[in-house]
């Protein structure tokens, strides 16, 4: 299939990241390598964000993880994960054998931590990487750096220093000030910023049973299409405060939704949640994508976004 | 493991709260303890329910849904020649051996057990399925025992003894499947329980079902979509 026309390039003016389409598979909802390959066609699609990588494996939260409500989820995992050596032992062969973009999704609960995973990164020629300094669902580590401007900025020009691939920033949502958060990061040198991680949220339900009411509860970070208006109202946010590429993410479902996150500043797209509800909806948004541009007689991705921030 | 289109082909009341569908799709393979994972229109993730029958010549599957919130709501609407959308044949089933076999279903955790009776019987192994339910305007049929109000699991020292049982089976509740691992312990045989719990992806990526498992002396995660949802009662580390 011809998707030439959804080529991007992610660039700012030391580096660029070139993928197939915009659309990415968010970390935390695709596995490592080519766990969805029986749902897509590896052509349509622009990388997968791994799940989130530790230096050392992780076995992730006790009792329930996930809690549904209206319009999207609330999940506390706790970042399972195999840890980086054995990513590096067993999956990046996958990677690379299959020839499947990928951005290293890595996450640490000190500043060596980022350091040394960006090091590893360095290494193993890893082109690019996305760094989680915003998980709500760890008790101590990336949410102190992810929500001050200052530690922020330390934090990537320490990662800066060691790794000198395309280093992406994942922004967290839980701020009043994401603007200063963005600004730090372009200041720091990152090459791009990818945003929104999950929200913070509660899930309760309690049921009558005999004579007392029992209570279950999840708290850890909440996606899918409930926090859209939130992702738009950030990413526009960032656009306002940086120049460097946005890759944007918050509910995602539809060819409209990446209209509308164009329309705010996006330069390529993540999917997270939707790809439970939909294992082949990366392939498929970028399908119809494709199609939409061919119908219309839009040239290319660029041309899309110039279309679309003109009118 | 693949998403299918499915056609309904009957949807039958059971009990007071449960509801039969019979749903015809290319799925080719299935065995019991496998589930399918059903889009509900009305709901953000998908629906998992265990397969409780497959006829291969029709590529006809089962399954049994007890009415819970909103995903189970709208199954029951659905009517003849309606389509869903669904993920299978997911997870591991059940590893049957040539054995005596005792089946115990808790609740509409007698889903699986009828899909397992059927295989036991195709294979001519001796088997006896023994269910339990609340009242009796929630039994579904099928068993060779029914337990109405007391619970299922007092019956079983005798029947084990009785018929000379050298393996359990069992669906239901968390309880039940930890009080039937204990059971198979203290008579020295075997115990394959299929387990339940909320999953988002069902395909093992996500990490959201994760029970502990004890594997040759260490403690692992285990998810319950794609390691399970059956497991043997002595590696489930109980809560
Ligand atoms: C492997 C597996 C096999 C199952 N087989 C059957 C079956 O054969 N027949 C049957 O009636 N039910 C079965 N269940 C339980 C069934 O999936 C839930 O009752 C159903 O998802 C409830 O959906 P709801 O929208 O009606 O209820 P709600 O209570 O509104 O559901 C809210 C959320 O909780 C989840 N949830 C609620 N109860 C359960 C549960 N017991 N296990 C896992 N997640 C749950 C739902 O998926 C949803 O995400 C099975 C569950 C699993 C994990
Ligand atoms: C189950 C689950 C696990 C996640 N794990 C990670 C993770 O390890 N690292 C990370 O940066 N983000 C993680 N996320 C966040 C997503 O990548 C994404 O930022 C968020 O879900 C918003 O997008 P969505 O609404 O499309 O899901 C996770 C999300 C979910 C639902």
């Amino acid at each position: 299939m011809g998707i030439e026309k959804l080529k991007t390039v992610l660039k700012n003016k030391n580096r660029s990241l070139t993928l197939k389409t915009p659309i990415i598979s968010a970390s935390g909802t695709y596995g490592y390598s080519d766990e969805y390959e029986d749902f897509i066609d590896l052509n349509c699609f622009g990388a997968i964000s791994t799940k989130g990588i530790t230096l050392e494996k992780r076995l992730g939260n006790d009792g329930d993880r996930i809690f549904e409500v209206k319009g999207g989820m609330i999940n506390r995992i706790g970042l399972e994960n195999v840890g980086i050596e054995k990513f590096i032992e067993t999956k990046l062969p996958i990677l690379r054998k299959k020839k499947i973009d990928f951005l290293l999704n890595i996450a640490g609960s000190t500043s060596q931590d980022y350091e040394k995973l960006a090091l590893i990164a360095q290494k193993n020629n890893i082109e690019a990487i996305e760094v989680n300094v915003s998980c709500p669902n760890v008790k101590s580590g990336c949410l102190e750096f992810g929500l001050n401007p200052n530690s922020l900025y330390d934090l990537t020009s320490k990662i800066r220093k060691n790794y000198d691939g395309f280093l992406i920033v994942k922004l967290s949502p839980n701020t009043s000030d994401i603007k200063a958060l963005a600004t730090a990061v372009e200041e720091a040198g990152a090459d791009c910023i990818s945003a929104i991680n999950t929200l913070r949220g509660l899930g309760i339900k309690l049921d009558w049973v005999g004579k007392k009411f029992i209570k279950k509860s999840v708290q850890g970070g909440l996606s899918g299409a409930c926090i859209k208006p939130v992702a738009l109202y950030m990413v526009n946010q960032i656009k306002e405060a940086v120049k460097i590429p946005i890759i944007a993410m918050g509910g995602i479902e539809k060819l409209q939704d990446l209209f509308e996150f164009i329309s705010v500043g996006a330069d390529a797209f993540q999917i997270g949640t939707a790809n439970f509800i939909n294992p082949s909806i990366c392939s498929n948004l970028a399908k119809e994508l494709n199609e939409f541009m061919i119908k219309n007689e839009i040239k290319d991705f660029e041309e899309l976004k110039e279309v679309i921030k003109n009118d | 493991m693949k998403d299918y289109k499915g056609k309904i082909k009957s949807v039958k009341k059971i009990s007071i709260d449960a509801y039969e569908l019979l749903i015809q799709s290319d799925l080719e393979n299935a065995i019991s303890g496998q589930f399918i994972s059903i889009l509900c229109p009305n709901t953000t993730l998908r629906r998992p329910f265990s397969i409780a029958g497959f006829d291969k010549e029709t590529k006809t599957l089962k399954i049994l849904i007890k009415l819970k919130g909103d995903g189970t709501n709208y199954l029951k609407t659905l009517k003849e020649n309606d389509e869903i959308n669904f993920l299978a044949p997911l997870g591991n089933g059940f590893k049957i051996e040539n054995k005596k076999s005792l089946l115990i279903g808790a609740g509409i955790g007698i889903a699986p057990m009828l899909f397992l009776k059927d295989e036991l019987k195709n294979k001519n192994i001796e088997n006896y399925l023994i269910s339990g339910f609340k009242a009796q305007e929630e039994m579904i049929e099928g068993s060779d025992k029914t337990v109405i109000g007391g619970s299922v699991l007092d019956n079983l020292d005798e029947i084990i003894k009785e018929k000379n049982i050298e393996i359990l089976y069992s669906c239901g509740p968390h309880i039940v499947l930890k009080l039937v691992s204990q059971l198979a312990k203290k008579h020295n045989i075997e115990a394959q329980v299929a387990m339940e719990k909320t999953m988002a992806c069902s395909i093992g990526v996500c990490r959201g079902c994760i029970i502990k498992i004890n594997k040759q002396g260490k403690i692992e995660n285990a998810s319950v979509c794609k390691d399970g949802p059956v497991f043997y009662g002595d590696e489930v580390i109980w809560e």
